[in-house]
């Protein structure tokens, strides 16, 4: 039984108040007449009844409340006042678009730049359930961690553990192999990226097929999948292909295989890049070794079911690869996510110790504190504004403005001051993107979808919060009486807080511009660093033909001649001055070697040497200096059987007479030769011990050229390769480029930051310069009577400058410490780096006082001269 | 005229009012409607169509006193203006016509 109460509650919740009163009346006569002659509760439901018949249209009352009007006649209000306020004070408006809209644009930028990096290679449909299994190395310098495995271990995992969904190895041709093979269909051929893979391949990661049965693909040994874009300029559509035979020619197999699949052009957030996949059976048939566990051969991938237990997992694959190789003694195996591949790339020691999630960060933080050095220019002038905006403010709270009112204008102000700038921000952003792109390696565009817009708009949100919430606060807790008075009591906190907001833009600054003299130093000294050899004019490229290799037994009836036929012909070219072959190359990819002993060696452990495998005339046309001995020659019928050390060897292995000395590894190998240190690799690295193997079918090769002669020469080199190997490409690189490649990301991040931290100076400077004029305008009475009273221009110079002089040294004085922190950290990366002297810190320091006073200066010295008659006028 | 229109329950309401003359208020509309046409008559449906003639400005309303059974709360009287007269009138005419106009003929079939 509704209580009469509660039913009256509700007609007066809905009913027109004007009606409410004599309605409520008659009802609650009828009920009381009810009450006599009938029950109570009948009377209680009578009466709830006719409440709720009573609500029909002309009862309701409005919902909307006056309140609400009032609301937007009040935002009109703040609206209009705002746009006011910034025509009046335009210099300072001005100051904020420009820097808002600027640090904006920089956040923006560094926004698509940072979700595009987290989104790499999540896009695979179980990406919390795909894993990749890595290998530790147990060495004695250290845990060394690769991606490489045993071939038959997927097919293990996927049969002996409960965990795993699915399983694939995966081989992509390795690192010293050329990627690239060629794909014909009669008379119709391309050049073709290729990988193995075992037949799951296409349940554990998301490249649709759009032709072809992802069960069925890759389970005969001669099928293959390729891509949508080879279908179409092998075959011209990606109908009826299936079935269909394609030749296929690479330096390591060929052979007629049948089309099973195609596969949808690959997202470019995908790391792993391929055209054409073959089953793994081929590599095992082509390979003797692939199939055995104690070589590593592939990657192998896995699905896990739902909340699989890692630890436990990583044990139980460690045990099975032990049970499986009983010989391993220093391999552990590990799981871990797949997409954390990309930013999370890099291990030390077996841990992982971070990658290109360094640089996310990096970047982000940098965004972050530009759009707060923007945001503290906002602070600053609204705050320094406050005296002009005093009586405003004192009127409205004697009318009665409440003090969230008055929040809430101020609020608006700076909503309104942001969006203005997002706008234009975003105007940047699209005129600046490509350039963006061209430096970061990227295909950004202004995506303005869901998630996006929601972004911008939360940075925006943001922004304006940081920026107008100290100033609403601030500037609407001014007592009416005070102000009005005329007196504005400036507390030493807040000229405190102003000047403390100054400090910290600046030290900002100087940690910018230290950061970019560091990074500019350190890469002049890779540039300038004597190598040990010499990169001048060498042009490095491949030889992407068949070549075979004795050790694994697929030389017998086959031979390299055409190979060494090449090389001859090479030399003939003219402008070529000397040319030579290797297996790795020489900034990276060097093979380890292991299991070295020697007469007189000390202990037991197992030393790693990077091992080059190289071919005739190597160490003469890198110019890397001998020290001892010869270098390998054909006069010798050099072999397999004969190596070269680097000095870090000899000491390494601490022998006094190391030419002739005989050393095992692979067998009985003599020493010839010792070089001269020499880095390999980039100044990241030390120069470790190294042994030069003799081999002469590399398949990089490396031509030195005469300077000045390159366009001849090249077009020569090109013309002789494909004679040679009709259908490839020519790719060439100087070897001078791939060099600079190394440091690439520092590269990168040089000239990024060279930008930020431009900006970051430019966006302070504004702050300085419009805080200055704000100064120099209110202390114009005194400057007026200073000067009748006799002070000089350069006085009063000095007097308006000394206070922003102070703020920056005491900005100075904190960012120098920070800053070497932070430039050593850097410079750690680094096996040869360049010394932390105290120049890049003066330097930093006085350059930003400079600009400082250079940015001050014109505001001042117009006060200044101003002519004291002019101020004083009024009074 | 398109302005006197009336609908039946207001037509009936308009007479009521008219009928307790001085006396009209939600509570005795109510009752005499009942009364005399013997049929359930809601709150709801007679407070609308009240403030509806209001609005119209066939009807004119005063605040009266208050007494104990009402919770405090006034009552509100309702009399006919001079221009709901003319409405009922007006109403009462066309019917009239209308009657007049009905052949005998169909009557006594009835």
């Amino acid at each position: 039984m509704p209580p009469p109460k509660l039913s009256l509650k509700l007609l007066k919740w809905f009913c027109k108040p004007e009606y409410h009163k004599d309605i409520e009346g008659d009802l609650l006569e009828l009920h009381d007449r009810r009450k006599k002659t009938s029950s109570q509760t009948k009377a209680n439901w009578r009466l709830f009844k006719d409440v709720l018949l009573l609500f029909r249209p002309g009862i309701i009352r409005s919902f909307k409340t006056s309140q609400k009007l009032n609301y937007t006649a009040m935002l009109r209000h703040n609206f209009i006042l705002t746009i006011r306020n910034f025509k009046r004070y335009r210099t300072s408006f001005l100051i904020n678009l420009i820097g808002l809209s600027t640090g904006l644009a920089s956040a923006l930028l560094i926004y698509l730049w940072v979700s595009d990096e987290l989104k790499v290679d999540k896009f695979h449909e179980k990406d919390d359930r795909l894993y990749q299994v890595m290998r530790n190395f147990d060495r004695p310098n250290g845990i060394v961690t690769r991606d490489l495995t045993p071939t038959p271990l997927a097919e293990a995992l996927a049969e002996e553990m409960p965990e795993v969904e699915y399983a694939v190895s995966v081989n992509d041709f390795f690192s010293w192999r050329s990627k690239e093979g060629i794909l014909s269909n009669g008379d119709k051929q391309t050049e073709a990226k290729g990988l193995h893979a075992s037949r799951d391949y296409f349940h554990v990661f998301s490249y649709d097929l759009i032709r072809g049965d992802k069960d069925k693909a890759l389970v005969d040994k001669n099928s293959i999948v390729i891509s949508e874009e080879l279908a179409k300029i092998l075959f011209n559509s990606t109908e009826n292909i299936i079935g269909k035979t394609l030749e296929w020619n690479h330096a390591g197999f060929d052979g007629t295989f049948q089309v099973s699949g195609i596969f949808e052009e690959i997202p470019s957030n995908s790391t792993a890049q391929f055209d054409v996949i073959f089953s793994i059976e081929v590599l095992l048939e082509n390979d003797r070794w692939a199939k055995n566990w104690t070589n590593s051969y592939a990657q192998t991938y896995l699905i896990l079911s739902k909340g699989a237990n890692i630890t436990h997992l990583n044990k139980e694959i460690t045990r099975l690869f032990e049970v499986k190789n009983p010989s391993n003694k220093n391999l552990t195996l590990f799981v871990r996510k797949y997409s954390s591949k990309y930013l999370f790339g890099q291990y030390e020691n077996g841990v992982q110790a971070g990658g290109r999630i360094t640089y996310v960060r990096l970047f982000s933080i940098i965004a972050l504190i530009i759009l707060l050095i923007a945001c503290i220019n906002f602070m600053n002038l609204s705050t320094a504004q406050a005296s002009k905006k005093m009586k405003e403010i004192g009127v409205k709270k004697v009318i009665g403005a409440s003090r969230n009112s008055l929040i809430n204008q101020f609020l608006g102000e700076s909503i309104l001051a942001v969006f203005l700038s997002l706008i234009i921000a975003l105007l940047f952003v699209w005129l600046l993107l490509p350039q963006f792109n061209e430096i970061t390696g990227k295909q950004l565009d202004l995506n303005i979808d869901a998630s996006a817009f929601l972004s911008v708009l939360g940075i925006g949100f943001f922004t304006s919060f940081v920026s107008g919430s100290y100033p609403a606060f601030y500037l609407a807790g001014f007592s009416p009486i005070t102000v009005l008075k005329g007196k504005l009591r400036i507390a030493f906190g807040e000229l405190w807080v102003r000047k403390g907001l100054v400090v910290f833009q600046f030290s900002l600054s100087i940690i910018f511009i230290v950061g970019v003299l560091v990074i500019k130093q350190q890469i002049e000294l890779t540039q300038t660093q004597n190598m040990g050899y010499d990169r001048d004019n060498i042009i490095s490229f491949q030889w992407k033909g068949n070549l075979y290799d004795p050790w694994n037994g697929l030389l017998e009836g086959k031979s390299n001649e055409r190979f060494y036929a090449f090389m001859q012909e090479l030399k003939n070219i003219p402008g070529v001055v000397s040319t030579t072959n290797m297996s790795g190359n020489i900034l990276n990819k060097i093979p380890g070697q292991s299991g070295v002993s020697w007469r007189g060696q000390e202990s037991d452990k197992d030393f790693l040497f990077q091992s080059p495998v190289v071919g005739y005339d190597y160490i003469e046309t890198l110019g890397i200096e001998l020290s001892e001995g010869r270098s390998f020659s054909r006069d010798y019928n050099d072999d397999y059987s004969k190596i070269i050390l680097n000095e870090a060897a000899v000491k390494a292995m601490e022998l006094e007479n190391p030419v002739g000395e005989i050393i095992k590894m692979n067998g009985r190998s003599e020493i010839i030769g010792v070089v001269k240190n020499f880095h390999y690799g980039s100044l990241h690295n030390q120069v470790d011990p190294l042994i030069f193997r003799f081999e002469p079918h590399g398949k990089n090769i490396l031509a030195k050229i005469v300077a000045g002669t390159e366009r001849i020469t090249i077009e020569g080199l090109k013309k002789l390769y494909e004679q040679f190997l009709p259908g490839y490409t020519f790719e060439f690189s100087f070897l001078d480029d791939d060099y600079q490649a190394l440091y690439d990301s520092e590269n990168k991040v040089s000239i990024l930051s060279k930008y930020f931290a431009g900006l970051a100076i430019v966006i302070s400077c504004l702050g300085l310069f419009g805080l200055a004029t704000f100064t120099a305008e209110r202390r114009m009475k005194e400057i007026g009577v200073r000067k009748i009273m006799g002070s000089s221009v350069f006085g009063i110079i000095r007097m308006l400058t000394g206070d922003f002089t102070k703020t920056v040294i005491v900005a100075i004085f904190i960012s120098l410490p920070i800053s070497y922190l932070i430039a050593k950290n850097w410079l750690d990366n680094f096996a040869y780096k360049i010394d932390l002297n105290g120049w890049f810190f003066a330097e930093a320091g006085l350059l930003v006082l400079l600009i400082a006073w250079v940015t001050i200066g014109m505001q001042t010295i117009k006060a200044a001269r101003v002519n004291p008659v002019e101020c004083l006028k009024d009074e | 005229m398109k302005k006197f229109r009336l609908g039946g329950f207001e037509e009936i309401v308009l007479l009521t009012v008219g009928i307790l003359h001085g006396n009209a208020y939600g509570v005795t509309i109510k009752d005499e409607i009942e009364d005399r046409l013997d049929r359930e008559v809601s709150v709801g449906a007679l407070q609308t169509t009240l403030r509806r003639l209001e609005k119209k400005g066939f009807l004119h309303s005063t605040h009266g006193e208050s007494t104990k059974s009402r919770g405090g709360r006034p009552k509100l009287y309702f009399t006919i203006t001079a221009y709901g007269k003319k409405a009922i009138e007006y109403t009462r005419q066309t019917r009239n016509e209308l009657w007049n106009a009905l052949p005998q003929m169909v009557l006594n079939l009835d």
